[in-house]
């Protein structure tokens, strides 16, 4: 019987304990908001409101420009007190709006839809784009656009990512223990777009209650839920297509190349309010944790919310944070400082202490391979670097650079404490700047 | 018919003329960065040997031994080489333009090559007839070409590596050629001779 | 002897005759101005003239397409000789020289986070910047050392880089890679520079800097034709630059440089000289 994993993967340690068993928590809310007009992948949204405008919850402060982008939508109720560039969690000062909340948290009309059947796959894709649905798994791509396959390209497989790999992070598990009803009115919606497809639920095995409590209500609809071994990268979308199903995303395409379509949990629920409830995406659970955290927690948040804020919400510092990650600690954007934004892909905060950083000298490469038995999308990442630094971006192209998930398994594994991913990402950048000039 | 074959076995792997015989040195490092121009190289001097070794059997067997000249074989084929390696030189300059920039220097010194000229020398001293003689010249070019590819792609795979700074460039190339002669003794005794 | 003189002499014409076929069948057309101007060249193929390589500098001045004076390591020495091969006239360029306009290494300036990683100026800007907290500021990972084609650039033991005036040739490459625009070129004649890039207000400068230009305006008082305070920062104006030195001493950040005194400290280089007028470089 073939094995429901994929090659290569490390094994991190866990680091969940401190959150996994902590419902999720309304966010205090702030006096002020910062909300970027870049939270999605695509075409930042172009700011619709002026200094001075009154908005309403839910209401548009940002449109979509093109196909690839969503509109960005206002938090809460208030006054626009600057449309201007702020700190950003990518690491540069980029155009955000700052609103100033007024206490009533009012929100703007919802249209709610009763029935569900009636709706075109059509219209339901538009009422997922006009609330602003991009992925919650972190990578933030838009939810319609992955929900748009062309008409050659046929669907027959809908997976759900509940597996949530990366170490530290709690949040999609709390969502599908307590929030099990929003997911499967997600699942509906997706059934009513891709219809006649098999649904898979992917939960890793070290999330036994939710995988018990998703088999109950599962059971009886045409949905399954399948414990995937536990190995990072599994919730990456190519590795769990593969475990799921066997075929293999091919190099340069995406998964409806192979009739697949991965949305995950958080996403799915945040479709299910988009489409019945008119609810735009303004809310996120996410996990604030790490050993300089005072009391760690799983907190519904929502975007624009300082992350400051947020630390502060969980009791504040215990002590200075050596790192500090948005994300999880394999993929996640390290950052300055706390003075940015929660955005719509921030489904983590760490605040880990200096002694807890392995923080070692580069050495030389001694050929292990480590980080070639580690990649989980069977590349050389020694040979990558090694052509990234001599700056050799032809050879790096060759040895399939561009496939490369930035998952992190090979500086993870290396024992010479080697920046490859860094150097991957930095070839990539390279060849892409190369292709784009001709 | 074996004899033959054993004979382009022997010349390729047993006897290679590069790491075994230690001829031919020079374009072997010289031209073996790359394995595109070891291949192009390695094409070029199979045409001088193979042509070399039809053009000195004749000299030697019609020429030299007749009238008793044999003392000026050393010049004589020399001469031959010269020749040859001339001509490939005009048309590798008129067929690929880049190969010829990316050979360089190192097309000419096909001809003061040792391999080209020990390789006419032995086919007289082993007494070889006409077909043999052919047969070992392109067994050894193939050799040739085995070596320097091999090597070449050792020696991008060696520009990966940190190499100590005492170490860089020739001097680590003739120690790896080394471990390839090495690696290549494997096959003594395969074939006798 | 006789058959030795006609044997060997047989081959020689033998092989002659089958040459001289051989070359007018596969002559190839080279101009031998090419060759000629590539001898006369640097032959350190820095691209700096903007064409690949030397070699195809020289076919391009054959074609006509570009003036003699484009290659900035071959100097008026090299322009002179092309021009000569070429027969054409050149104008000679003034030698120019790259400096970098920063004094601010690990001692003086600060940084906003500890950097492990990758040992690339470019790498390390696509972090938030950077890690230096001056916006402007040396890096000191030494990209810019690493692809000088001429040795001409030295990283200090505290993470600064100089450039050698008397190895830089001016190719630019440098300026290029640079992800801070923090190396600037100079005509070859001045040697005294402001070595800032900064633009914040001087008590934000003050902070994260103690040689950063605080745009005091003290070397423009002092020597009102060479020295430019544009946008919070000074600069040499290098066309009336004759008196600036007399403003070295009086800056209080000790920002402003001659390096005829001396290179930055840490800089293995000895003091420059700065060139009589009629030579070239």
């Amino acid at each position: 019987m073939r094995q429901m994993t994929f090659a290569g993967g490390v094994h991190p340690p866990d680091q969940k304990q401190a959150t996994a068993h902590k419902p999720i928590e309304d966010c205090p809310l702030p006096a002020e908001y910062v909300v970027p007009m870049a939270q999605h992948i695509g075409a930042p949204a172009n700011p619709c409101v002026a200094v001075g405008d009154r908005v309403l919850k839910g209401q548009v402060i940002g449109e979509a420009r093109g196909f690839v982008s969503v509109p960005v939508h206002a938090p809460t109720s208030g006054e626009v007190t600057a449309v201007e560039a702020r700190p950003h969690p990518a690491g540069s000062s980029l155009p955000a709006v700052v609103i100033r909340a007024d206490d009533e948290d009012r929100w703007q009309e919802r249209p709610a839809v009763e029935d569900l059947a009636a709706l075109e796959a059509e219209d339901i894709i538009d009422l997922i784009r006009r609330a602003g649905v991009v992925g919650l798994g972190g990578a933030t791509f838009p939810a319609h656009v992955k929900l748009s396959p062309p008409p050659e390209k046929p669907i027959d497989t809908v997976i759900l990512n509940g597996v949530e790999c990366e170490p530290y992070l709690t949040a999609d598990h709390r969502l599908m223990l307590e929030e099990a009803d929003r997911l499967l009115e997600g699942v509906a919606v997706l059934q009513k777009i891709f219809a006649s497809c098999r649904v898979v639920i992917g939960i890793e095995e070290n999330k036994p209650d939710a995988i018990e409590l998703l088999n109950q209500r599962c059971s009886g609809r045409d949905v399954e839920v399948v414990p995937l071994p536990v190995k990072y990268p599994q919730g990456a979308e190519k590795q769990l297509i593969k475990a799921i199903t066997g075929r293999e995303v091919p190099s340069g395409g995406l998964p409806m190349d192979i009739g697949v379509v991965v949305q995950n949990v958080g996403t799915t629920a945040a479709i299910a309010d988009a489409v019945l409830r008119g609810t735009p995406l303004i809310e996120r659970v996410c996990t604030v944790t790490g050993a300089a955290v005072r009391e760690p927690k799983n907190l519904r948040i929502r975007i624009g919310m300082p992350v400051a804020h947020l630390v502060e919400a969980c009791g504040g510092i215990d002590e200075d944070p050596g790192k500090i990650i948005l994300g999880g600690p394999m993929m996640g954007i390290a950052q300055v400082d706390l003075a940015i934004p929660a955005t719509r892909g921030t489904s983590g905060v760490l605040l880990l202490r200096e002694q807890d950083l392995p923080l070692r000298q580069e050495g030389p490469c001694i050929r292990c391979a480590r980080c070639v038995q580690g990649c989980p999308a069977n590349l050389l990442p020694t040979t990558i670097a090694a052509y990234g630094r001599l700056d050799r971006m032809e050879e790096a192209e060759d040895y399939r650079a561009l496939d490369c998930i930035e998952c992190g398994c090979c500086s993870f594994s290396c024992p010479a404490a080697i920046p490859l991913v860094q150097t991957i990402r930095y070839a990539k950048a390279a060849i892409m700047a190369r292709k784009r000039s001709g | 018919m074996t004899q033959l074959l054993l004979i382009m076995i022997s010349a390729i792997f047993v006897n290679n003329f590069v790491l075994a015989r230690f001829l031919g040195i020079c374009p072997f490092m010289g031209v073996s960065k790359k394995v595109e121009t070891a291949l192009g190289m390695g094409m070029a001097v199979t045409f001088v040997m193979t042509v070399a070794t039809v053009v000195t059997w004749f000299i030697q067997y019609f020429l030299l031994n007749p009238f008793g000249i044999e003392y000026l074989q050393t010049i004589a084929f020399i001469l031959v080489i010269a020749s040859l390696v001339q001509l490939v030189e005009m048309v590798i300059q008129k067929v690929s333009p880049v190969l010829y920039q990316s050979l360089g220097i190192f097309l000419p010194l096909i001809t003061t090559n040792c391999a080209v000229l020990g390789l006419a020398v032995l086919n007289i001293q082993k007494d070889y007839t006409f077909l043999e003689g052919i047969v070992f010249a392109i067994g050894a070019a193939l050799g040739f070409t085995l070596a320097m590819v091999l090597f070449a792609g050792l020696r991008e795979r060696l520009d990966l590596c940190p190499v100590p700074a005492s170490f860089r460039g020739t001097a680590i190339a003739l120690v790896t050629a080394g471990l390839l002669s090495l690696a290549f003794m494997g096959f003594a005794g395969l074939v006798k001779g | 002897m006789l058959t030795a003189i006609f044997s060997l002499g047989g081959i020689g014409l033998v092989a002659a005759v089958a040459l001289g076929l051989a070359a007018k069948r596969f002559a190839v057309e080279v101009d031998p101005r090419e060759l000629a101007i590539l001898e006369a060249l640097p032959g350190a193929n820095c691209g700096a003239c903007g064409y690949p390589g030397c070699a195809g500098y020289a076919k391009a001045l054959v074609a006509g397409e570009i003036d003699a004076n484009q290659c900035p390591p071959g100097g008026a020495a090299a322009a002179a000789k092309v021009a000569n091969i070429l027969g054409v006239e050149v104008a000679i360029r003034e030698p120019e020289v790259a400096v970098v306009l920063c004094q601010g290494d690990n001692e003086t300036a600060s940084n906003r986070y500890r950097y492990l990683g990758l040992t690339d100026c470019v790498a390390a800007q696509k972090l938030a910047g950077g890690p230096k907290v001056c916006p402007g500021g040396c890096l000191g990972l030494g990209t810019c050392a690493r692809i000088c084609p001429f040795d001409a650039i030295e990283m200090t033991p505290k993470g600064l880089a100089v450039i050698s005036r008397e190895k830089c040739t001016g190719c630019r490459k440098c300026i290029s890679v640079c992800p801070r625009q923090v190396i600037r070129m100079a005509p070859l004649k001045t040697s005294v520079h402001v070595l800032c890039n900064s633009h914040d207000k001087g008590a934000l400068v003050r902070k994260y800097c103690q040689v950063g230009c605080i745009s005091c305006h003290i070397c423009e008082k002092t020597v009102p034709e060479a020295y430019v305070i544009e946008q919070l920062l000074a600069r040499v104006d290098y066309d009336n630059a004759g008196n600036a030195g007399a403003a070295v001493d009086k800056c209080p950040t000790h920002c402003i440089r001659d390096f005829v005194a001396g290179y930055p400290p840490g800089s293995s280089y000895p003091p420059a000289v700065v060139p009589v007028k009629s030579d070239a470089a």
